[in-house]
């Protein structure tokens, strides 16, 4: 690999990297894309959601037409999940004349591997099988990287890392100590088949449309969440746990999922469906604290590498910022190359570009419905709150009836203090109000 | 979904040596061993007869689950050799 020269190296071929070259590359950089799976997208098991964002259109014309994502989401489902209830919020959009802005579902190894081919023609070269193991620093600055066998290198004046949640590559580098449980979620998944006509009726879709459910509780107490989304001929089903609970709780992932899997909420829609994947991720879930500086001589770090990743018990948002800053670290990856100045001053135009984009002015405005997700109680307690607020506002059982706020003191009384309710209560209204 | 069959349906290219290496000596200290539950593929499992943590890196789906949940960095984490280890269908 020594024969030719390159101005950029990018580690991983996920949306971050893939964008990141591809954008290094439109600017003139001779760029080279190492994936250490055989092929990109073999290492991502992902299949959730991507919400529309500028950079790839911009990069790539007609990019929501050609990209091969799978169903545009029109309808979405937020249920809390309690022991012998479940409440749903379900939110349908049928406006079809508005400029698409919404968000698709799709199936990433089949993503990847297109998003990198577009990186490919436009000039990058791409080389899969190939494991980063480490950086090159020259005089206090990264030039290049350690790929695998013992004296691979590749050096480059530019190093852009999109190694994913562990982050190997900027902890090297000095930018973080290393992640931590604590900041964390560990995401398990079960893919399942089934045709196309057999999810539109079970979602209530036409054809092309999707559909996401989320669930909140239903986890034993381990705080997290579940989730089905809709592939064109596949259902995504699973769980993302926050680790440092599951540790503390002591529950197996794929012990949850079995339950999950068969619980009321989702077996329905899986009857006759055929389960021909298992896989599981990490993923950084701890907002704005755990984003590091991302860029210091020489190197930047994109997408989950940089904690960009976040949900707000809303929505989740991943890809799109993994897409957004993997855009920002090439343009000002290739202004810098331009100038023959990779220094960490310059290179700060960086983090000064994301904190001005959406990507970090999101975790900023939802930080604190991030921390708020970390509180046990939400999980657990609260749930069961809802469920009993519901049941007794439907039951029917020759009593006089009760107002909701009586209701909902005497299902809160049992449970919660007081005073730690109305803490609460403060707490979601400044989370989200 | 029966449990035991879906371990079955992930793919993988072993490589012959492990990517990751467990310090057992460093283990015996540990209270809770959170590997063998939190592992979403278990490859850590508890032995009695050995009295230690058994680890098959052969089943390993490359989370990095193990390694946050380790406090006593009792492991040298890597990703396997380039192409190898766990592939994830792509259709």
């Amino acid at each position: 690999m020594a024969a030719t020269e390159f101005d950029a190296v990018v580690v991983g071929a996920g949306p971050a990297g893939s964008i990141a070259a591809l954008t290094l590359s439109q600017k003139g950089v001779k760029t080279l894309l190492l994936e250490r799976g055989e092929r990109p997208g073999a290492k991502n098991m992902f299949g959730g959601t991507l919400a529309w964002c500028p950079a790839p259109e911009e990069l790539i014309p007609g990019f929501w037409e050609k990209a091969p994502w799978e169903r545009e989401v029109v309808r979405r489902v937020l249920t809390v999940v309690a022991e012998t209830s479940a409440t749903s919020m379900v939110f349908r959009s049928d406006d079809v004349d508005r400029p698409f802005r919404g968000r698709v579902t799709l199936f990433r190894p089949a993503f990847d591997a297109w998003l990198a081919a577009q990186a490919q023609a436009a000039g990058v070269t791409v080389v899969c099988g190939c494991t980063v193991e480490g950086l090159v620093v020259c005089g206090g600055r990264v030039c290049g990287v350690r790929v695998g066998g013992s004296d691979g290198v590749v050096e480059a004046p530019l190093v852009v890392a999109g190694d994913g949640a562990l982050s190997f590559l900027a902890q090297e580098a000095g930018l973080h100590a290393g992640v931590h449980a604590e900041q964390m979620a560990v995401g398990v998944r079960a893919l399942y088949a089934l045709e196309e006509d057999e999810i539109d009726g079970r979602f209530g879709l036409v054809r092309g449309q999707g559909a996401t459910n989320e669930y909140l509780g239903g986890t034993e107490g381990v705080r997290g969440g579940g989730f089905v989304y809709t592939q064109t001929e596949s259902l995504s089903v699973g769980l993302v746990l926050h680790l440092d609970s599951l540790k503390t709780r002591g529950f197996a992932p794929y012990d949850l999922l079995e339950r999950f899997v068969g619980s009321v909420h989702v077996a329905p829609l899986l009857r006759g469906a055929q389960l021909v994947e298992y896989s599981a991720h990490l993923l950084p879930e701890a907002g704005l604290s755990m984003v590091p500086r991302l860029s210091t001589s020489g190197f930047l770090v994109a997408g989950d590498a940089g904690g960009l990743c976040y949900t707000n018990g809303l929505t989740q948002e991943g890809m799109n910022l993994a897409m957004t800053s993997g855009h920002l670290a090439g343009l000002v990856g290739a202004e810098a190359l331009e100038v023959g100045d990779v220094s960490a001053a310059r290179l700060a135009a960086y983090d000064r570009r994301l904190r001005e984009s959406f990507v970090l002015r999101d975790l900023k405005t939802y930080d604190r419905a991030i921390k708020l997700l970390r509180r046990d109680r939400l999980f657990s307690d609260y749930p069961e709150v809802v469920g009993a607020i519901m049941e007794q506002l439907y039951a029917s059982d020759g009593a006089p009836k009760r107002r909701v706020g009586s209701i909902a003191r005497g299902a809160l009384r049992d449970r919660i203090p007081i005073r730690e309710t109305l803490a609460d209560l403060i707490r979601i209204g400044r989370s989200y109000l | 979904m029966n449990l035991d069959d879906i371990f079955d349906l992930v793919s993988y290219r072993i490589h012959p040596e492990p990517h990751i290496v467990v310090d057992h000596d460093t283990c015996a200290s540990c209270s809770h061993r959170a590997c063998t539950f939190a592992c979403p593929a278990r490859c850590y499992e508890w032995n009695e007869v050995r009295g230690r943590v058994d680890f098959a890196y052969e089943s390993c789906l490359e989370c990095g689950t193990c390694l946050l949940v380790c406090d006593l960095g009792a492991l040298d984490w890597n990703y396997p050799a380039g192409g190898y280890g766990v592939r994830f269908r792509a259709t």
